[in-house]
Order: structure tokens, then sequence, then C-alpha cells
């Protein structure tokens, strides 16, 4: 049962969407059994595969798998689509930080467009970008969008999802900043002192 | 409206919005305008908490337009041309080429610790579409010695079910054996003349096989003849009642044929 589950979740992962207790219900049942199976399976991961199972969010039971191998030099194997939208999610995730660990919707796509990037055109390469950044991004849990109240017409938030917290860092983040800017880190200072807390 | 613009932190316009709304009030006498006021204030407060808000977490400062632009730079953008697009009107001119992103791609996954995605590397089986086959099926001569050839079947693809094949085999064979004893009524082909494919053993375990479906039904019937060999005749269509009851009695032979019996 453990090597099912196993199997189970790499293949689940393949869409980053966050894995459900339920969701494994045919592989393992409810029961005394199921943290056993579980924490066996987080070991197999870590020790075959060099990924870590990790629980996420405020709901129980749900689940993601990250890379816990040392960040190896030269390509790295992944389909060019991922890696694009990889980095306009990076670019989203930096935005976030450095203005504040949040944004309003309006002020991020203010910023995307000013990168030729507009919600309502289609994408030669994103396709349907606000379906991306608004659905896609925000189900594998890279983003989390809230609603600001007493807002007509409503507006919405953008800040890190649970998944980017654990699958980067802030002060990765203000690597790629400040080695886009070709400036040094500390150069924002507040900004700096979080990422290093 | 200019939400963002009262935002900022420099700006005095919130300030001046509550100033020329406490004017206005003076002047309201009605209940509608009052509620609209009051609707206002709502608006205003909410604005100040915002503000108050970007104070508290005020970054130092960060320019996004200066970030956008080495963005840019970085994927690959050539400031000297002007890109022929429709929204060049208040974009920051230059053509961004078409692996703007993939460039970006490139360099993206070092700051996340992603899980590669695990996929199978064959794949799962495909059903490919049979090889279309070329049969030909032979009689030979009956008693008289009348060569017949039956007309080589060619199936260009087998688009159909397997059942639906084997419907269309039957009814195929049926119709030679139709043929033959219409130009030649009265003479039982030999069953074994009938099936046997000299050329391959299969094929005339496949005559076999699609033969029996014919005698299932009862569209054709072996017999023994005087040398108790069977032969095979199809049954007519006419006179089914009684007969089927009289000649209902089917039974059930199992014929084993091997290769080397067939050689």
């Amino acid at each position: 049962q453990v090597s099912e589950l196993v199997q189970f979740l790499l293949v689940k992962d393949q869409k980053k969407i966050p894995i459900k207790r339920s969701d494994m219900k045919n592989i393992i049942h409810s029961g005394p059994a199921y943290s056993e199976i579980l924490n066996r399976a987080g070991r197999i991961l870590q020790e075959v595969f060099g990924l870590q199972l990790v629980e996420i969010g405020t709901k129980r039971h749900t689940y993601i798998l990250i890379n816990n191998l040392p960040r190896a030099e030269g390509e790295y194997l992944c389909r060019a689509k991922e890696k694009e939208k990889m980095g306009l999610l990076l670019v989203i995730l930096s935005f976030i930080f450095m203005k504040g660990n949040s944004v309003k919707d309006g002020a991020l796509w203010e910023f995307l467009n000013l990168l030729r990037v507009y919600p309502g055109k289609q994408h030669r390469v994103f396709g349907d970008v606000r379906k991306l950044v608004t659905e896609e991004f925000t189900r594998q849990k890279y983003l989390e969008i809230t609603s600001i109240p007493l807002t007509d017409p409503p507006e919405f938030k953008y800040q890190w999802g649970p998944r980017a917290e654990k699958e980067t860092s802030r002060k990765d983040v203000l690597n790629f900043v400040a080695k886009i800017q070709g400036k040094d880190p500390t150069f924002w200072a507040s900004q700096y002192s979080e990422a290093e807390a | 409206e200019n939400r963002e613009a009262m935002l900022n932190s420099k700006s005095n316009r919130l300030t001046e919005a509550l100033e020329e709304a406490n004017k206005l009030f003076d002047g309201v006498c009605r209940a509608r305008e009052a509620a609209l006021d009051a609707q206002f204030l709502v608006i205003a407060s909410n604005i100040g908490k915002e503000k108050a808000n970007e104070l508290h977490s005020e970054m130092s400062a960060f320019d996004s337009t200066a970030f956008a632009e080495d963005l840019l730079t970085f994927m690959g953008i050539n400031r000297t041309e002007v890109e022929e697009t429709d929204d060049s009107e208040d974009v920051p001119g230059g053509f961004l080429p078409s692996d703007a992103w993939q460039t970006m791609g490139e360099e993206a996954p070092k700051y996340f610790r992603r899980a590669p995605t695990f996929h199978y590397m064959m794949g799962s089986f495909k059903s490919e579409p049979p090889v279309p086959k070329q049969r030909i099926e032979r009689q030979k001569k009956a008693n008289r010695g009348k060569a017949e050839q039956a007309m080589p079947a060619q199936l260009k693809k087998m688009e159909e079910s397997h059942q639906e094949a084997t419907e269309k085999e039957v009814e195929r064979i049926l119709r030679i054996l139709q043929t033959h004893f219409e130009n030649d009524p009265n003479t039982p082909i030999s069953f074994f003349d009938f099936v046997i494919d000299p050329n391959s053993f299969a094929h005339t375990v496949e005559n076999m096989f699609h033969v029996s479906f014919l005698i299932r039904d009862g569209l054709a019937k072996i017999k023994l003849d005087e040398d108790e060999l069977p032969i095979i005749e199809p049954t007519k269509p006419s006179g089914r009642g009684e007969e089927d009851s009289r000649a209902g009695a089917r039974n059930q032979v199992i014929i084993s044929l091997d290769q080397r019996e067939w050689k």
C-alpha cells in the first residue's frame, strides 16, 4: 500500500494542485494505519526521490510535494511551458513581496501591463493570463487572492500562497530582484531585513 | 475612482476630498443627500485605512516601473526598434522577442524548490488499426471438376469491431456457398474442400470457425456423404416450419484438425 501511495502522490503532483486526504481514500483507508502509511510514503519520497511531503494551509490533511535536493547547476529538466509559467510567477511573487507582501489586483495588472501582459488580451505565450493567474496559480496555492470588503466594484488583494512560502523564500526572491536591477539586496533595507529574518 | 491616486502617500487628495465633503454637507437638507454623504464617509475611511496600512508596511521605496524596465531588458528587449502593434500607446517602445519569457523561464526555476513532475516514460499501449488483410479463399472443384474461384476479399480497414467483422465474414462465406449452389445445385461441396486453405493453416481454422456460425444459425448444414465424408450445403430458405422441428436435430460435432493432418 505504501508504494501504491507513493506512486499515486507522484502522479497526482503533476498538476501541482495540493493533494487532499480524500483524494487518497482509494489507496489508503481511514483508520489508525493512515498516518503510518503516510509517514512511510513520506520517508520513501525523501530517501528515494529527494522530495518532501509537506502539509500546507489551514485545512489539515492537504499536501504538496517539494524538492528537497540542493539546487543543481545546469539545466532544469522541465517542459518549456512550465518554465515560462514559473517565470511569470516569479515576477508576480517578487512584485508582491517588494510592495509589502500584499498588492491590489489593480496594481498588479498595472505592473504586468508594463511587461506587455494584459488581463483581457490573449497572450502569445500564456494564453488567458487572467485565468492563469487567478485560477491556476491560486489552485496550486502559489498565490492567495482575497476580496477586499466594502469595495464596489469588488477588489482583491494578492499575497503569497502557502506553496510559494514553501518552494521559495523572500530571500531568494529579493536576490532575483537585485540581480535583475543590478543592485545589492541591501539596497532595499526593510525588504532585506524581512528576508533575513 | 481615483483610488490609486488618493492612496499615494504623497498626495493630500483624500484630505481635500474630505474637506470638500464637509463643505457640501452644510448645504444638505434632504435625507437622500445625507445618505450619499454617509456612503462617501465609508469609502473615505476605507481609503484612509489603506493609506495607513501602506505607511505601516512601507517598504523601502521600490520602483516598480524601473523593475519592469529591467525585466524587459533581461528578457532581451530591443529598444532601438519600435514594435508595430496597436498597443504601443502607453507602453514603452521596443521590440520584445518571442523567446522573452523563455529567457525568464531559464532563470526562474533556480528560485523554486519545485518537485519535478513524474511522467511515465513510454505511456500506455496505443491500439493501432490492424494491418489490412488480403484474403483469398479458394474453392476446390465439385465432383464435376469445375473450377470456381472466390474473389479475393480485401479488407481495407478494419473499422468495425471484431464482432461485426466476424458477422461480415460469415455472411460472405454464406454467399459464396450459395453462389456455388446456384451455379451447381444438388452438388454439395466437400466440407474440407470448402474450408481448407492450402496455403494457410490459420486461415483454414478461421474458415471453419465462420462456417460453424452458419451451421449454428441453421443457414447451412453438414451431412455425411456416401464416403462418410462431410459435405456442406446451404439450407433452403423455404419450408421452415415442420422441417425445422424434424431437421432440428442439430448435432454438435467437434472437428479436430492439427497442422499435420492439414498438410
